[in-house]
């Protein structure tokens, strides 16, 4: 039987610094949040933006470098996604059911600390 | 596209182990025991404790509804575990297999394993859970959530310095 043991920092690690300057701009947590919706294509991820087109490709290469997001050409459309290696809900569930029953551990032992009411 | 409508199942394993300063009868106890076990198993955490019933013997069936309190990642929508007694052995151990749906929808289905041993300290926990999370439950809605509480942490981290 094989165990995994909590990781304490993800091994997908990203350059946090990339990630905080990529985060940093409203415009850029606007898209992040629109493509963690559904992938997009640049031109309808530009759409509600107020901004250029040029403008939100600028965007999309820092948010590219930071490893948020992806994007892949297919014929003439370049579509936008979300990139989520390592930041699947799957994993994020598994650290929260962990941290969980080790809550529920600390009471139990909190409980089995107090004296028996008999 | 392709990837969000992917039926993925994810399986996992981990084990947790604690050491209590006092017998594996009293521990035991503590899972036998609805008020005991609600105590410590059902209350705590960002929810609200809205049923919790069990029948502790192989075979009976134990269920939490436990709520999410405002200001969580999911206020208002409840988290509800199905749970079947598999196998129980009197100060040694219990085996359960259990579902937890978030609302409507299941993501996961577990078996998982509390083994209870005897030491000079007290008494060893081993709990052992052998997870299979649906990645597909998660849905848009989820997923948007767990996006956007990562950009406020990372907000907040960000007006910090």
């Amino acid at each position: 039987m094989q165990t995994k043991r909590r990781r304490l920092v993800p091994s997908h690690r990203v350059n946090i610094d990339r990630v905080f300057h990529a985060l940093g701009d409203p415009t850029r947590r606007a898209m992040v949040e629109k493509l963690s919706q559904r992938p997009l294509s640049v031109s309808l991820l530009a759409k509600p933006l107020a901004i250029s087109l040029a403008a939100v490709i600028q965007h999309l290469e820092i948010l590219e470098k930071s490893g948020l997001v992806q994007t892949e050409k297919v014929g003439r459309v370049r579509t936008c996604s979300i990139k989520t290696a390592g930041l699947s809900i799957a994993e994020q569930w598994l650290d929260e059911r962990r941290t969980t029953w080790e809550q529920r551990f600390d009471r139990l032992g909190d409980l089995l600390a107090e004296p028996d009411e008999n | 596209m392709k990837a969000m409508e992917k039926q993925a199942v994810t399986h996992h394993t981990y084990v947790i182990e604690r050491s209590y300063p006092t017998t594996p009868e009293r521990v035991f106890a503590a899972f036998s025991d609805p008020a005991k076990k609600r105590r410590w198993y059902a209350t705590g955490g960002n929810c609200e404790v809205e049923e919790f019933e069990m029948d502790f013997r192989v075979g009976g069936n134990e269920r939490t509804v436990r709520r999410f309190k405002p200001g969580s990642p999911f206020p208002g929508v409840a988290l509800i575990n199905h749970t079947n007694y598999q196998d129980i052995v009197p100060g040694q151990r219990v085996v359960i297999a259990y579902t937890m749906a978030l609302g409507e929808k299941r993501i996961s289905a577990s078996l998982a394993t509390f083994e209870f041993s005897p030491t000079e300290a007290g008494t060893n926990l081993i709990f052992t859970e052998q997870a299979a999370f649906f990645e597909a439950a998660d849905g848009t809605k989820m997923r948007e959530d767990g996006w956007r509480k990562i950009l406020e942490n990372l907000a907040a981290e960000l007006a910090r310095s």
